[in-house]
């Protein structure tokens, strides 16, 4: 259960969002594009809002804001029967796209804007899930970012990635941060301190402390924060 | 629990703490030099070049812990500024053996007025001094007072100067070494008062361009930074064997 949570996210920049196990990292952010109302018994109070409107707004369609807060989770999660091209094409196509310029626009874009474009360019057909388990998190990077989306939420988007892959990963992330804003939870520190502009520290489910990275983990306000970012508890 | 980094730390603490021994030693018996007319360059010169080895092993502790752990927050201001401490140490055996080879060249000063670097010693001596125990019990009270007294350091080398300039019947011999020693004296002294600074980084993350402009003492003051002055001492990162 998350508890008087009162954050501003930068626009285009990158906010971190660390803390222990079980703190609500990854429910704050699935509160973000209302991906938590999936959850049976979940609710929310208070408000998310977006552009200067509450997306919790009953005027408020949740699959348009989950189109503008597109999210990428912990493993890669590519449509399997799909091949490359298919699988960024397919929020546009949802959204009934059918020019097949556009959508070839768009998936180089995509795949482009996710560092994955040189690597397969030249075999857009193939399939998905042919691809390493770096590449296919870009492309699920390059999924979401077809739909032209102004957040992106990432979920541990390295967790299950080799420092190789992650290094991909996280360069792409510091290119997209120019046009748009991006949140990552992230269980690894070093990684906020070496992408984030800005980070949150939370723990059983308050947000503890919150902003720049560099004062964060140079000189954090919260004894709880040095605490943890110290590694002086787990 | 302890941490891995613990150690390292703990390693590094110890080797800023024998170079801060050695360097007092240095800049006493420089001083001790002085004052009986006994050589003392050779003894010095021995113990500057252990202090470059030790500023060696600082760096290379540093930079190992650096790279296995990656520290943040006080790890990381703590390890930053044993690296400059380090060097601080180094230089106050530096100025110790610049001070030994002012008395081997001049010789026999035993017809010069001695007040003046004798009092400007004892006070850079105490600030040497005092910049170890600040540094040791993280005390921030301390670091504030060794600011305070590099004034006196200051200008007890401008009044020599101001007085030198208008006595041209001066000694020489004098007037030159006088120059020199208060010279190194006055280096000494800054970096006393600059290993004060790191101390007051330490703890609470500011880094000091003029503490008594933007501290005043006993008050705490946002800078671009919020300052987290903490009035008791932290604990040490390990203690000395």
């Amino acid at each position: 259960m998350l508890r008087g949570i009162n954050l501003e996210i930068k626009e285009r920049s990158i906010t971190a969002i660390m803390g222990p196990s079980g703190c609500g990292k990854t429910t704050f952010i699935r509160c973000l594009n209302r991906l938590h109302e999936l959850t049976p018994g979940a609710s929310v109070r208070g408000r998310v809002m977006l552009d200067g409107e509450d997306i919790y707004s009953p005027k408020v369609n949740p699959v348009l804001v989950r189109r503008k807060i597109g999210m990428v989770f912990q493993k890669p999660n590519s449509f399997p029967t799909m091949s490359v091209y298919d699988n960024v094409a397919a929020g546009l196509k949802l959204n009934w796209v059918r020019d097949k310029a556009k959508l070839d626009e768009a998936v180089e874009r995509s795949l482009k804007l996710a560092f994955l474009w040189d690597e397969v360019k030249d075999d857009l057909k193939k399939s998905g899930a042919a691809l390493s388990g770096g590449q296919q998190q870009r492309l699920c990077i390059a999924r979401a970012l077809a739909v032209e989306p102004e957040v992106i939420l990432m979920d541990e988007p390295c967790s299950a990635l080799d420092p190789t892959a992650t290094a991909k990963i996280e360069e792409a992330i510091f290119e997209l941060k120019k046009d748009y804003t991006i949140v990552i939870v992230t269980h690894n520190m070093q990684q906020a301190a070496r992408v984030a502009d800005y980070t949150a520290f939370f723990y059983l489910g308050e947000l503890i402390e919150y902003g720049n990275t560099e004062q964060i983990f140079e000189n954090p306000n919260n004894e709880l924060t040095e605490r943890y970012i110290t590694g002086k508890f787990g | 629990m302890p941490r891995l980094m613990d150690m390292g730390l703990s390693k590094l603490t110890n080797v800023i703490l024998q170079m801060a021994e050695l360097s007092k030693k240095s800049v006493a018996t420089s001083m001790e030099g002085f004052r009986s007319g006994r050589a003392v360059i050779d003894q010095i010169y021995q113990w500057s070049e252990e202090l470059r080895e030790l500023e060696d092993e600082t760096n290379e502790l540093a930079t190992e812990i650096i790279a296995r752990y990656q520290p943040v927050a006080s790890d990381l201001r703590y390890i930053e500024a044993c690296l400059a401490i380090s060097n601080g140490f180094f230089r106050f055996g530096r100025y110790a053996y610049d001070i030994a080879e002012v008395l081997q060249m001049f010789g026999d000063l035993s017809n010069c007025e001695k007040k003046i670097v004798e009092e400007t010693a004892a006070t850079a001596e105490k600030m040497l001094q005092m910049s170890i125990e600040a540094f040791l019990k993280r005390d921030v009270e301390l670091a504030k007072k060794i600011k305070l007294m590099d004034d006196i350091v200051d200008a007890n080398y401008r009044e020599h100067i101001g007085r030198s300039m208008n006595d041209p019947k001066g000694d020489l011999k004098c007037v030159l070494s006088t120059t020199l020693i208060l010279r190194y004296l006055e280096r000494i002294a800054d970096h006393a008062d600059y290993i004060g600074d790191l101390v007051v980084y330490i703890t609470t993350g500011f880094r000091v361009t003029d503490f008594r402009k933007s501290l005043p003492l006993g008050q705490e003051q946002q800078t671009g930074k919020k300052a987290k002055l903490q009035g008791k001492p932290q604990p040490l990162y390990g203690t000395k064997n």
